[in-house]
């Protein structure tokens, strides 16, 4: 059920549809992502990426199907009900409270996350020390990406680029089973969009490290992004949600919503080598060709080849009890 | 041109000068005045200012005490706890209205209603609710400024980003913790600012039952002094009332600086 550490699922989107009134958005979404793998989730707008997001964070599920969770040890997946703390988010805006530091923000999780609300109040001087010690954590946290120098800083003085690196020290620092970035770099420029690329890319060799020591990889993550340049920088998978697919052909009368029409693996980047978009020129035309092209609607199953030419085999569902 | 910025010693200088103009044309005012009529009491000299403070707060023959403290006890003590329960009466409404559809639903139709009838137009309804004692000042006072503090409470909730919300959320924050935690830290300073818009209104409110059915208070002295042209003490009064509105505008814009140093550059 859990052969290897590198094989376990992290999460399942199992057959998943939404619709808001008529208006089909998912339909039979399934995918299934692997514990440290730092999967690109790209579509056209309009295709429901955010929807399939909302879906997984919790925060609107779908009308049908349903999001599980695999956390470490569980051998049975544990259906999505609402948001919680096992996942993270990073938000193109608002992705920090206006009202809290650099520090307070990425220790804000921890203290919420461990202690009440009736704590904070009749406990007040154990709170006080707790908080110390996260705000310490917080402050490492910050060291490690980089800013050491920010940490009293309210969100408004930093830059975008700073904004969003202690939005994802926010959700790093809960150490959730999945990370869900929402187009995270969206709003920001191309220099400082390649640092914080280059971030996430420090995360996956932190990855690679833990499963050579034949650990749990610390890091699962899903990227949604418009650029499909940083879909394959960052990921090592690409998975296409579109509305653009051969519907028909399975037998439906009317459009039935987006689903996924492509899913494969990406060229691994490496951090010191510089970015060299070129070679993603091939894959990029295919993508184009398969997901953003509203004049070629493709067989769904055609592109979906990741577990036939990725480095795994496709690990089989768990059924959850009772269903 | 216009807009431009004047230096700063300029803009004191200014700003002295319109004072001493005020006080030098009132100066005047007063002395022509007696020149005329060496007993008027309605443009009062300042000697005659300094006799009606002196009354104000010596202690009075008759109720033996003084005019000012007991009017300053007696209003200070209805305004404060008027504000209070008004703010609190406005924030848990305007919370119950901002994170939920139901109390929205249920709430604004008469919030909307009432908060467009002048509370000093509806004083004998208070009278016959709560009578006319203290209670019915406070009951005025915190039933007239609910209305505008809890639709800014309410509007400050609703502008609250969902993607916060849902971020408080994922860092496993509980429902009472968002609201206590996230929400109301955000709405604080945008209550503040509402709040000293409304320390003018409240005391319009309090000065108006005062005068109307009042046997102490500020309002209650100003009129009686105002019937006897004894402006020497109306003055006075007036110019306690406006101390009083513009050092409470500062404590409030102090405090708000002290807990909410993130509000002034956050709003831009």
């Amino acid at each position: 059920m859990n052969p290897s550490a590198d094989h376990s699922i992290a999460l399942e989107s199992r057959g998943v549809h939404h619709w808001f009134g008529s208006k089909r958005v998912l339909g039979d979404v399934n995918l299934k992502v692997l514990c440290g793998q730092f999967l690109s989730l790209v579509g056209p707008s309009g295709c429901g990426k955010s929807t399939l997001l909302r879906a997984i964070v919790g925060t609107h599920l779908p009308r049908r199907g349903q999001i599980f969770l695999f956390p470490k040890g569980a051998s049975q997946g544990m259906p999505v009900t609402g948001p919680g703390r096992d996942r993270g988010i990073v938000y193109q805006h608002y992705s920090l409270f206006p009202f809290l530091t650099a520090q307070d923000n990425v220790a804000v999780g921890l203290s919420l996350d461990q202690t009440s609300l009736p704590f904070r109040v009749f406990c007040y001087p154990q709170w006080r020390r707790l908080r110390k010690q996260h705000q310490q954590q917080a402050a490492d946290f910050l060291a490690k990406v980089k800013l050491a120098d920010a940490i009293h800083l309210y969100p408004h003085e930093m830059s975008g680029g700073m904004r969003q690196r202690v939005a994802i020290a926010q959700a790093l620092i809960m150490k959730p089973e999945i990370i869900l970035l929402d187009e995270p770099f969206g709003a920001l420029d191309e220099a400082t969009r390649e640092e914080l690329q280059r971030m996430l890319l420090a995360l996956y060799d932190e990855n690679q490290q833990a499963k050579k020591l034949g650990d749990k990889p610390p890091y699962t993550l899903i990227i949604v992004t418009h650029e499909l340049n940083e879909a394959l920088y960052v990921g090592e998978r690409v998975v296409g949600l579109s509305q653009y697919w051969d519907w028909k052909k399975e037998g439906h009368a009317e459009f039935p919503g987006a689903t996924i029409t492509y899913d494969k693996p990406a060229p691994l980047s490496e951090i010191k080598s510089g970015r060299d978009f070129e070679k993603f020129a091939a894959q990029r035309r295919e993508i184009h060709g398969t997901v953003f092209n509203p004049k070629n609607c493709p067989d769904r199953n055609e592109h979906l080849t990741y577990w036939k030419t990725g480095a795994y085999p496709e690990p089989k569902s768990v059924s959850p009890a009772g269903t | 041109m216009i807009r431009r910025p004047i230096n700063r010693s300029t803009a004191i200088a200014l700003g002295i000068c319109s004072v001493v103009l005020l006080l030098g044309a009132y100066t005047w005012l007063a002395n022509r005045q007696h020149a005329r009529n060496p007993d008027d009491t309605t443009i009062p000299t300042w000697s005659q200012l300094a006799k009606g403070v002196a009354a104000a707060t010596e202690v009075n023959k008759r109720s033996n005490d003084r005019w000012l403290v007991q009017d300053l006890k007696a209003s200070g003590f209805r305004l404060f706890v008027g504000l209070g329960l008004g703010i609190a009466g406005a924030l848990a409404l305007g919370v119950i209205m901002g994170c939920f559809g139901a109390g929205e639903a249920f709430f604004q139709p008469p919030l909307s209603l009432l908060a467009k009838v002048p509370p000093t137009a509806a004083l004998a309804v208070f009278f016959v609710l709560v009578g006319t004692d203290t209670e019915m000042y406070i009951a005025m006072i915190a039933f007239g400024i609910l209305p505008a503090l809890a639709i800014t409470v309410y509007l400050a909730v609703k502008e609250f980003p969902e993607e916060l919300q849902f971020k408080a959320y994922t860092l496993g924050a509980s429902h009472l913790e968002v609201i206590f935690a996230v929400i109301l830290r955000y709405v604080f300073p945008k209550l503040i600012d509402a709040v000293r818009l409304v320390i003018g209104p409240a005391m319009v409110f309090l000065i108006a039952a005062e005068m109307l059915v009042g046997d102490v208070g500020f309002g209650y002295r100003i009129r009686l002094q105002s019937k006897l042209l004894n402006m020497s003490v109306v003055y006075p009064y007036l110019a306690v009332l406006a101390a009083f509105g513009f050092g409470m505008d500062y404590v409030l814009k102090l405090v708000q600086q002290k807990l909410c140093p993130w509000y002034e550059g956050y709003r831009g």
